[in-house]
């Protein structure tokens, strides 16, 4: 059955924040409420202080602990879908309990004080929606988080189900680089210029996912938990920083 | 006849006026709000998502699962100089458990979609699927347990039966509730397996305060009004037990901080030290709130005295609620990665939507327990009681 995982290069990614670009634009989230995100951080003082920087997408975690918190199963593990992580908008009640399960903070509540101004749902005003942006991603599935977020529910990355969903069965990776792969391509994946991001079937051993993984030792983030993302990363800067008050650094 | 409780006349009555105006204009403004911009009144984020109304919610449960292990003090184990206390507790108990689930329900994205998805789903992994059950369990109980001690049934195999099903309802519904928090290995501030157990404490004692306040609210703060029974309750082992159940509170906190302050996680060590230790708020809380009542009601010649009594009360009301919030916003306040979008601690203050959902649950308080006293006998005790312990306990 196929698994489908990311893999992100930390030595090549450059922090452009293209994919949280895209990932706005294809999701027709909210400004600031970013699915996929890339977190600035300063290590250290000046003359050898450094800027470092991390792209953050929901984990898809093999055992997420979103799943098991939520009382109505609206977030659940699809494994037929690639074992990727959904929150159906039927069923959710904005708990938000899930958003406090959750170790790597990807999960969000639209429905709240805009993280920046002007607020576009003021600027786009939607009839029984939150907003009407201009563009809007024509496959919405409400039963699977995809499309505009209603009120009161959670939302998260749903490593494009409505793109990935349609590749070819049995495809061992999904590349942009490859005509017949392109279309289906996550779009944080696509846009990424350095080409950091690789995207394929963790169960396919020949996928190219699998072989960077070993070869280039991937680690996962925050493995302590033990919710075993389906998210590797690759290259130095891959252990986050233990958070360290402005006052303390 | 008023036999002393003074809500049974016209001051009852006043207070329930005032207090279901002030919960209905509370409502009306957090809902007009709601409304117009839904949760964008709240100041809460998807960075810290529960904030004072999940605080108040959590508050006004313990504080009802607190009187229903009171009341239970007499109707399960037989320490029957409590029996004065037991149906106006099993009343509160009731009250405050709808006032905070008004709360919650404003808090809530989909409050009448739970109606069907929980039952319908039942997904029995999840702590919160749990709390439902259980709360509503707790409810159920008390409401026949109350009704029960209507009927003047007190001590029928039935009424003892339901008895005991009401004090385990209320054991698993505050147990669980703290593993909501405790199971969160990824929240350190709350990770901890034996958060049930200072939920229970700290539920008695927040059900002491609320019974000791509103009992003394009924008599007119007048302790001569009262039952000679009730005053024998006051003078004798309820400041006793008042005092213990504050020093576990007082203890477990030390516990908590002092491992808190000493650990080199950040999660846990720069909550306390940053925000908790740090806010005046909650040193003010903790000291005026909870320390200094405990200390005060160790004096013997201190606690027995009604003011001394009434004070310390309301002292531990607003200290625990204190507590609540500080617990419940603490954590979270530390950012699950530090960087672009929050460089110190996360930074949250109630907006006034917020506090309008605190007021409007504290008025339904007041407001369905001035209806309790001015409608019903909460003074009530078994005859048998009674006649041991005289017979003036009527009101």
């Amino acid at each position: 059955m196929t698994k489908w995982g990311m893999v992100i290069d930390l030595d090549k990614c450059t922090g452009c924040q293209a994919c949280t670009t895209a990932c706005a634009m294809e999701n027709n989230t909210l400004p600031g409420e970013n699915w996929q995100d890339v977190l600035f951080y300063h290590e250290g003082t000046y003359p050898t202080a450094k800027l470092t920087w991390l792209p953050r997408p929901c984990m898809q975690c093999e055992n997420p602990s979103c799943v098991t918190v939520c009382p109505t199963r609206a977030t659940y593990k699809d494994d037929e879908a690639g074992g990727i992580v959904f929150v159906d908008w039927n069923k959710c009640i904005g708990c938000k309990y899930c958003m406090i399960a959750c170790p790597y903070g990807v999960r969000f509540y639209a429905d709240e004080q805009p993280v920046v101004e002007p607020d576009v749902r003021d600027v786009f005003p939607g009839e029984g929606q939150l907003w009407a942006p201009p563009y809007q991603n024509p496959e919405s599935d409400a039963r699977r988080g995809i499309g505009i977020q209603p009120k009161g529910v959670v939302s998260k990355c749903t490593f494009c189900y409505h793109k990935v969903s349609q590749a070819p069965e049995g495809v061992a990776d999904l590349d942009e680089d490859n005509p017949e792969t392109k279309e289906y391509v996550p779009a944080c994946v696509r846009t990424c210029p350095p080409k950091a991001r690789y995207f394929g079937d963790l169960d396919n051993p020949d996928s190219e996912v699998n072989r960077l993984i070993a070869d280039k030792r991937g680690v996962r983030l925050k493995d302590h938990t033990g919710n075993r993302p389906q998210v590797y990363y690759l290259g130095s800067g891959a252990d986050v920083p233990a958070y360290d008050p402005p006052s303390d650094s | 006849m008023n036999n002393g409780n003074i809500l049974k006349g016209p001051l009852g009555t006043g207070l329930l006026i005032v207090s279901a105006a002030a919960a209905i204009a509370a409502f009306g403004y957090a809902m007009l709000d709601l409304m117009a911009v839904g949760h964008r009144s709240f100041n809460t984020s998807s960075q810290m998502p529960w904030g004072q109304p999940i605080a108040t919610y959590l508050y006004f449960a313990l504080a009802s699962s607190g009187l229903g292990m009171i009341a239970a003090l007499p109707l399960v184990f037989g320490f029957k100089q409590f029996y004065p206390l037991a149906k106006r507790s099993i009343y509160l108990a009731f009250i405050i458990l709808i006032s905070g689930m008004a709360v919650l329900a404003m808090e809530l994205g989909h409050v009448f979609r739970m109606l069907w998805v929980i039952p319908f789903n039942l997904q029995i992994q999840s702590a919160m699927f749990w709390m439902g059950v259980f709360y509503v369990a707790d409810l159920l109980f008390l409401l026949w347990k109350f009704q029960k001690m209507e009927g003047r049934e007190w001590d029928s195999r039935t009424s003892r039966q339901i008895g005991i099903a009401s004090f385990l309802a209320v054991l698993l519904a505050s147990g669980n509730l703290a593993l909501i928090f405790g199971m969160m290995s990824m929240r350190p501030f709350w990770f901890d397996g034996l958060m049930p157990i200072y939920f229970y404490l700290t539920a008695v004692a927040s059900g002491l305060a609320a019974v000791v306040f509103f009992t003394y609210l009924a008599y007119g703060f007048r302790r001569a009004a009262m039952p000679a029974a009730m005053r024998a309750m006051f003078e004798g082992p309820l400041p006793k037990l008042f005092a213990a159940v504050l020093g576990g509170t007082v203890l477990f906190i030390a516990v908590r901080a002092i491992t808190g302050l000493y650990t080199n996680n950040p999660e846990i060590h720069l909550v306390w030290r940053d925000f908790l230790f740090a806010s005046p708020v909650y040193q003010a809380s903790l000291w005026l709130g909870i320390v200094l009542p405990f200390a005060i009601m160790l004096m013997a010649g201190l606690r027995g005295n009604p003011a001394v009594q009434v004070l310390v009360s309301m002292a531990v009301f607003a200290g625990l609620f204190a507590e609540r919030y500080f617990f419940v916003v603490g954590g979270q306040v530390v950012p699950l990665f530090r960087g672009t979008w929050e460089w110190g601690l996360i930074e949250y203050t109630p907006s006034l939507t917020e506090w309008a959902l605190t007021i409007m649950g504290s008025a339904m308080l007041f407001a369905l327990y001035a209806a309790g006293e001015r409608f019903l006998n909460l003074s009530a005790m078994p005859d048998d009681f009674l006649a041991a312990n005289g017979s003036e306990a009527t009101a």
